[in-house]
């Protein structure tokens, strides 16, 4: 997955109001190519079954 | 400075309360020699924002007009320590490290510093860190780079790196750090020091500034695993008005300290954790592993598959911290550094049907430790996968492969940390040896969720064998 600079601009620029040049904007690309990666790679993941909650074990009232 | 007040400074606080306590030693003479030498380093270290000579010395007066009085109140009485500046102090300013909250001055103490001053520590200074926390090199763009006291041309880890190079200098004898994915443990690692992230509702938030509910965590930085436990037992505890906090009672952290470790397992993962090491690095916690194992400790390999998803804890992160810093970002992102300001830009595009995912992933690593965590009583790993960088480095090289160790896509430097901020789960970095270069390298142990005591007590032993444990850095041999 590729963010073209457009999307960069309509997000940062005329959606948030960040006036970043395009070289600025190119300097948040290397996170968001972090973060496309994770998204592709969860695709095969399936989870469905996955409910929240937390799993600390704690031994209360001691 | 006088000999014997650098001498002072090289103990540790087990070494030095006895003798505060037993009036040998004044809490006002202790803080001026910090004083002096946080004074005397910090044009070569630049590890303080502010040091705090006026409101030291007052402290450091009360505490001993409290021990002629007769009211000694613990370990921690007048002992020098640092606080990382993103921990709200009455009356005294809070930067974050930034220059958007250059002028900010709370009016409360968050909790952990009314648990130190409580305690009877003096606060000496606010500790300089990554701009809003957010990084791992201390290489803060307004208020200057923090230098690593073994060596100073490199990075003495972040976001505590002000809190890392203070303990492993003598300029302090502890200091209170945050971390939300290592940011403890890194400088603990980087400076040759200890460094504990204990389990997420051990120790109150309440006062930590522009940071994600979701993950942070106070903790504290020594020079032993006996300090480290010392700290903890003075800020750990529930705050009833911190959510995050849990109501399970705190144990004496020091009770099993020096008790044998044999028949305790330790498991060391076989994916993840030593997949991408540099060689120096994998030589000494391998090493390290055998030391335990010769202590009677038993190795078991364990897996944890979910890990190969590790990436996507990362998503919900990067939310996480745009809606921290909404409150600054439209007003003042001309005041951000660059490292940060992109970064957190691009948590503009994280879609909430990403960050759902990212937190069912969270849940199934949970899940996969806790599991994991039946079959043994620690994980044993590497802290950090390279040694520290040299701060004008701003990518290393691992496995032939190039990452960026500051700013946005970074992250490499924190791989074997962050997973215990997602799963809340206790870790502490031990010194473990040292590279050709003579830096510092740390060993990581992972417990089980609140019991910081056996994780202590296993540090413990080890850094009783540990190659690392006396060195000093050669700054402070040469005076």
């Amino acid at each position: 997955m590729v963010l073209t600079r457009e999307t960069l601009k309509a997000l940062i620029q005329e959606y948030q109001g960040f006036p970043l040049s395009d070289e600025e904007l190119e300097r948040v690309r290397p996170e968001l190519e972090n973060y496309c990666r994770a998204v592709e790679q969860l695709r095969a993941l399936d989870l469905s079954a996955v409910f929240s909650g937390r799993l600390l074990r704690v031994q209360e009232g001691e | 400075m006088p000999m014997a007040a650098t001498e002072l400074l090289g103990l540790t606080i087990k070494e030095v309360a006895p003798k505060i306590r037993a009036h040998e030693i004044s809490p006002v003479e202790l803080t001026e020699a910090a004083l002096t030498q946080a004074d005397r380093l910090q044009p070569t270290l630049g590890s303080f924002i502010t040091i705090l000579h006026d409101v030291a010395r007052k402290q450091a007066r009360e505490q001993e007009a409290a021990l002629m009085r007769g009211e000694y109140r613990g370990p921690l009485h007048g002992i020098p320590i640092g606080i990382k500046d993103n921990i709200a102090t009455a009356g005294i300013r809070t930067t974050v490290g930034s220059k958007v909250l250059a002028n900010n001055v709370p009016t409360e103490d968050a909790e952990v510093v009314r648990r130190c001053k409580q305690a009877g520590a003096i606060i000496i200074g606010k500790e300089n860190l990554e701009e809003f926390a957010a990084g791992m090199t201390s290489n803060n763009a307004h208020y200057g780079a923090v230098h690593n006291p073994w060596k100073l041309d490199h990075v003495p880890g972040g976001s505590s790196g002000g809190g890392g190079a203070n303990v492993a200098a003598r300029i302090t004898f502890a200091s209170v750090g945050t971390d939300a994915g290592g940011s403890v443990r890194l400088p603990g690692t980087f400076c040759g020091v200890v460094g504990l992230k204990q389990t997420f509702g051990r120790v109150s938030q309440r006062g930590l500034l522009v940071t994600s509910y979701n993950g942070d965590h106070i903790g504290p930085l020594t020079r032993s695993v006996h300090d480290c436990a010392l700290m903890l037992q003075a800020i750990a505890g529930y705050d009833p008005l911190d959510p995050s906090t849990v109501p399970v009672p705190v144990p004496d952290y020091t009770a099993n300290l020096g008790r044998e470790v044999r028949g305790l397992k330790m498991g060391m993962p076989a994916n993840h954790y030593f997949d991408l090491l540099d060689p120096e690095v994998e030589t000494a916690v391998r090493q390290a592993i055998a030391a335990l194992e010769m202590l009677g400790m038993e190795l078991r390999q364990v897996a944890l598959p979910m890990m190969q998803y590790a990436g996507a804890l990362r998503i919900a992160v990067m939310a996480d911290n745009l809606v921290a810093h909404e409150p600054y970002l439209k007003s003042h992102w001309h005041d951000y550094g660059p490292d940060v300001l992109y970064r957190t830009l691009a948590g503009q595009f994280v879609l909430g049907r990403d960050y759902s995912k990212s937190m069912k992933v969270q849940r199934l690593i949970k899940e996969e430790y806790a599991r994991v965590m039946q079959q043994v009583d620690v994980l044993v790993t590497p802290t950090a996968p390279i040694p520290a960088p040299r701060i004008a480095d701003k990518t290393a090289t691992l496995g032939g492969v190039t990452y960026p160790v500051r700013g946005p896509g970074s992250g490499v430097i924190s791989r074997n940390t962050t997973p215990s901020n997602a799963t809340g789960l206790p870790a502490i970095t031990v010194p473990c040896g040292f590279t050709e270069a003579g830096l510092p390298i740390g060993l990581q142990l992972i417990g089980r969720p609140f019991e910081e005591a056996l994780l202590l007590q296993i540090a413990h032993a080890y850094e009783a064998v540990s190659a690392a444990t006396g060195r000093r850095p050669d700054m402070l041999e040469q005076g």
